[in-house]
């Protein structure tokens, strides 16, 4: 197992160097640079623009502004940003991907445990109305063209029935006197949020050796330390307010993200979980008379899981890109939009940098996913 | 089966339900009161007289309540919350001013440094603000051309610190010595201004190189912002510490120390920051939204402006000054108001699209959408159909065009160009085609820019058929020699061109085929209808253009750095004072790169550059724009205005009809009522 991570974490760097280059120059091949706005302000002169190109490296051709490019990554120096000059790379992808992961992740952890949950049921009870009726629901979600529907659901859930804000992460007249700024506070609630998920994990390893009548209760039980090593920090804290007020904003969006993407997950499980079910071995755990929850859950589900969890893998390392769509319609500006100005502004060391993000995530994903694998499913091993 | 059919049913009124709700029928905000009317009838019998009372049956009548109005000059002081789409990148000025300026960032930050002069509302009239008085004529002073500027005593900024001479200095010498570009370079121009004195706490004295004209003195340097020297001077000094024992003879050594000059004062976070305007910035929740709160040291407060019928400009501030300008200041007005701040501070929410920002609008969590393309039509209309707004369309200052190649035989015929412009129908395309989202453009300087706007200026082909413009097209490409093997010719019948073919050039060759560039329909859907469309009508006589609708960046470069186009359709936006006249088209500018060269225009363009009194640089102005219509390097198209819509129960501005929109005031935040 060892010499298969080793092997794969070399096979990972070259890959790397490959995407890194390949975007580079496709971020290149665009027609003109950043410093082209200049041409239609009659008010800087040529020279000026020139000037510009010169400080920003533009002038050199382009294998020397790779090789600077790498030189400057293998340091730790992602550059500094064209469009919020001088600002370094590092700073404004730091400043808005905290905000990115608080939704996203949670909106794909949610979407996945529903769409899984649902996927078991419908794979468990065929034919009956409720597989139909999520069926046609989810399909619909998951083909529902994005912009509208989540514009719909603004409309209706915050303007029509004024329950939720219309957009944004946060309440400004709330946060005009608050102590920290919100990037302090999604700090806070990702660092308690991985403190939860440790200790919800410990707690589950902890309580699995307890007898099996009261394992059922083991596993809530985790769950419910888990909750509480989350929120308790946050109920004495004066900043428990702003983190509430970001929640309440965030319940929009991911209402929407979740209605628009479980589907897939759903669908996903119930065929895995159909395949697994003509299997020999769920034959023989039903012919021992083991309750049909035990073999849905316990021996059907855990085969099942493995695409599922491949799938949950690179959804997570993929939502540090946020989504256009949802950061425009929800006002929340987070990585996908960054993403998107600085390939339209051809801001190339920002995009490079989010792209650099992206990229290490999705091939740790892949690795990731791998182990997972080996873990999951006792049959697989690697040599 | 028959769950599969229920599925089914269930399916279709899902979907149908979605598309009922997409689509909300706008309702006029009445209220439904019910009446009950009471009416003695008197019924006259023969003979005997009865009176009887008859109690109707109870009606439901509809009245629609006006709102009480409110009270002239009552409101309520609350923050005014405007909505802006894109987040600051920066919160210094001196970044702001140059590599950072964005749109976002002008928004929010030209609200705290004041200028020696600026232009009035409405009119746009150069005046003075900081200055007491207009500057002294240039004269020669040695090898200089100076001027000097007596400046209002008493202003302040925000920590209570004198606005002095010593702060226009050090704002306008700092640019110069660190060279700062972008914007900074066009408001202190090193190629005319060689530093700024101060002689006095409250006289400034400029001087320059050679000779300014307005567009380098009064409408350059003059209007450039101001920067507080005691609160920058420290890190002023601490980025010129990079120049320490640099040689600057050593071009390229002091080149890149002057480079990592900016670099440190750009890079500056400011906080506490004095401000010099109506507010002083104070938060920025990067993301969400930024704030300025009220300056209640700003000296301007309570300034009255009142502007008459005759041209007059008449402000005062009372017990500090008085000033008139440009007249009589008696008879009648035309505007009359004064100056806040009526609000307790400024928030700018940021909102990712206008449909969020529209709906947030509706919902009344903001009072105003800062955009600088104004409202989309369709959500211009939905605030119209919702009732309780009130739209507005302002003219906006900028064209779209088409430009000619003058060195891509035979678009350097004048004749040629004459025939094209006759053949583009601007009504068409603006009327028709664009439904009136977009107004007819003739001249280079906008109608909505009147004091610079020459009305003579011939309108070719204004009212004229599809026939007469086809005969006329013919008319001027035979006069140049242009032959063809089959002459286009107007059918009665058809009511339609019948083709022209085989168009040869004076020359003798055939005419071969070229490319009109213009936007693609994603990025603007406007000029990529125009584009199709001259491309059909330069085809009807013979003309073979081919409109290439392609990205714009890809036209840019093509145009403005390759320099390999035929013809291209682009837009300008544009400043008050019409400089950019000569940078367009005067020979060798960067900014000619359809290569039009006319050495009389040349002459013309040196004399308007270097006129230093405004009304004379505006019969020159008149003229330019008289031979650029003549001689039509460009063909202009249209203009789209600037549409935007705001509360009217809530929000009230004290004018609403001017150039480019509310949003390019800012939203007025100095002197917007907020009403409840």
């Amino acid at each position: 197992m060892t010499r298969y991570v080793l092997r794969r974490l070399v096979q990972i760097i070259i890959t790397f160097f490959l995407f890194q280059t390949l975007t580079f120059f496709l971020l290149y091949a665009q027609p003109g640079d950043i410093t082209d706005q200049y041409l239609l302000n009659p008010n800087i002169p040529p020279e000026t623009r020139e000037r510009i190109r010169a400080e920003l490296g533009l002038d050199k051709p382009p294998y020397l502004q790779y090789i600077q490019y790498l030189r400057n990554f293998m340091t730790g120096n992602l550059g500094v940003s064209f469009s919020n000059y001088p600002r370094p790379v590092i700073d404004v992808i730091a400043e808005r991907l905290p905000r990115t992961l608080v939704l996203f992740f949670t909106a794909t952890v949610i979407s996945f445990y529903v769409g899984f949950a649902l996927g078991k049921i419908l794979a468990w009870r065929r034919g009956g109305l409720f597989e139909y009726g999520t069926t046609i629901f989810g399909v619909t979600m998951y083909t529902v063209f994005t912009p509208w529907f989540a514009l719909m659901m603004i409309w209706l859930f915050a303007f029509k029935f004024d329950w939720f804000p219309t957009g944004k992460f946060i309440t400004p007249s709330f946060w005009r006197d608050a102590p920290v700024s919100a990037n302090e506070v999604f700090h806070r609630m990702i660092y308690t949020g991985i403190a939860g998920g440790v200790v919800s994990v410990i707690a589950y390893t902890l309580l699995r050796r307890v007898p099996p009548p009261l394992r059922y209760v083991a596993g809530w039980l985790s769950v419910g330390i888990g909750a509480l090593t989350t929120i308790a920090p946050w109920l004495r804290s004066p900043l428990g307010p702003y983190a509430l007020d970001i929640i309440w904003h965030m319940i929009l969006p991911i209402m929407t993200l979740t209605l628009i993407s479980f589907a897939g997950t759903m669908l996903l499980t119930r065929n895995s979980l159909l395949e697994t079910m003509r299997e020999d071995y769920i034959l023989a755990a039903r012919a021992k008379g083991l309750p049909e929850k035990v073999v849905r859950d316990k021996h059907a589900a855990r085969t099942a899981l493995l695409p599922v969890v491949t799938s949950f893998v690179f959804s997570l390392a993929f939502a540090i890109d946020g989504g256009v769509i949802t950061e425009t319609i929800f006002s929340w500006p987070g990585m996908g939009l960054t993403l998107l100005s600085a390939v339209t502004q051809e801001d190339i060391p920002l995009a490079m940098g989010a792209f650099s993000f992206t990229g290490i995530l999705a091939l740790l994903a892949h690795l990731v996913a791998d182990i997972l694998y080996a873990y999951l499913d006792p049959r697989i091993r690697y040599t | 089966m028959g769950g599969k059919r229920l599925m089914v049913l269930l399916a279709v009124l899902l979907v149908a339900a979605m598309v009922l709700a997409a689509c909300p029928q706008p309702t006029p905000e009445k209220i439904v009161e019910t009446v009950v009317v009471t009416k003695e009838v008197e019924k006259i019998v023969k003979e005997t007289v009865e009176v009887q009372k008859i109690i109707t049956k109870e009606i439901e009548k509809t009245v629609v309540v006006t709102p009480t109005p409110t009270p002239e000059g009552a409101y309520v002081e609350r923050a005014y919350r405007q909505a802006i789409f894109e987040d600051l990148t920066t919160t210094n000025f001196w970044s702001a001013y140059g590599p950072d300026s964005t749109v976002w960032n002008y928004y929010v930050l030209t609200n705290f440094y004041p200028s020696l002069y600026g232009y009035s509302d409405q009119r746009f009239d150069w005046v003075p603000s900081l200055a007491a008085d207009f500057p002294t004529e240039l004269e020669q002073e040695g090898d200089y051309w100076v001027s000097t500027v007596k400046m209002k005593e008493g202003a302040t900024w925000s920590d209570g610190e004198p606005i002095t001479a010593e702060d226009v200095a050090f704002t306008a010498n700092t640019a110069l010595e660190l060279k700062l570009t972008d914007n900074w370079e066009a408001a202190y121009d090193p190629e005319y201004l060689d530093r700024v004195e101060a002689v006095d706490t409250y006289t400034v004295k400029f001087y320059f190189k050679k000779k300014p004209g307005l567009s380098r003195w009064q409408f350059g340097s003059a209007m450039a912002p101001i920067l507080p020297k005691h609160y920058w001077e420290p890190v002023v000094q601490e980025a010129k510490k990079a120049l320490e024992g640099v040689d600057p003879n050593d071009e390229e050594a002091y080149n890149k120390a002057l480079e990592d000059a900016r670099k440190t004062l750009y890079s500056y976070v400011p906080e506490g920051e004095p401000s010099g305007g109506a507010f002083v910035f104070s938060k920025w929740e990067k993301g969400a939204f930024a704030e300025m709160t009220r300056n209640d040291n700003w000296a301007f407060k309570g300034q009255h402006i009142v502007e008459y019928a005759n041209g007059a400009y008449y402000e005062e501030v009372p017990g500090w000054y008085e000033f008139c300008a440009y007249g009589d200041c008696s008879g009648d007005t035309v505007l009359d108001y004064t100056v806040g701040p009526y609000v307790t501070s400024v928030l700018f929410n940021l909102y990712g699209s206008q449909d969020a920002a529209v709906l947030a609008l509706q919902k009344g969590e903001v009072d105003f959408l800062l955009n600088p393309l104004g409202l989309q039509v369709g959500l211009a209309q939905q605030l119209e159909g919702a009732g309780g707004f009130k739209v507005i369309r302002n003219p906006s200052n900028g064209f779209r065009y088409l430009g000619f190649n003058f060195e891509r035989y035979p678009q350097d015929i004048k004749e040629f160009r004459e025939a094209v412009a006759y053949l583009i129908d601007k009504e068409f395309i603006t009327q028709r085609l664009l439904q009136g989202a977009a107004l007819p453009v003739y001249t280079l300087v906008p109608e909505g820019n009147s004091f610079w706007f020459n009305p003579d200026v011939p309108k070719i082909g204004q009212g004229m058929s599809r026939e007469e413009r086809v005969n006329k097209a013919v008319e001027l490409l035979k006069a140049a020699g242009f032959t063809w093997d089959k002459e286009p010719k107007w059918d009665p019948d058809k009511r339609a061109v019948d083709p022209g073919e085989g168009l040869k050039m004076p020359n003798g060759e055939p005419m071969p085929q070229f490319e009109i560039l213009a936007p693609s329909a994603g990025y603007d859907p406007m000029r990529a209808t125009a584009a199709i469309w001259i491309e059909k009508w330069l085809n009807e006589v013979g003309i073979p253009a081919k409109a290439n609708l392609t990205g714009f960046n890809v036209i840019v470069q093509k145009v403005f750095v390759e320099g390999d186009f035929d013809m291209w359709i682009l837009g300008w936006g544009l400043s008050l004072y019409p400089d950019y006249l000569c940078d367009f088209f005067t020979t060798g500018s960067g900014f000619n790169v359809g290569k039009y060269s006319n050495p009389d225009f040349d002459a013309m363009c040196e004399e308007f550059l270097g006129e230093t009194d405004i009304n004379a640089a505006r019969d020159k102005a008149f003229k330019l724009q008289e031979v650029l219509a003549e001689e039509l390097p460009y063909v202009t198209l249209f203009t789209a205005p600037i549409v935007e819509a705001y509360p009217a129960d809530t929000v009230q501005f004290p004018y609403t009809e001017v150039l480019d929109g509310i949003q390019n005031m800012n939203g007025m935040p100095s002197s917007v009522k907020l009403l409840k």
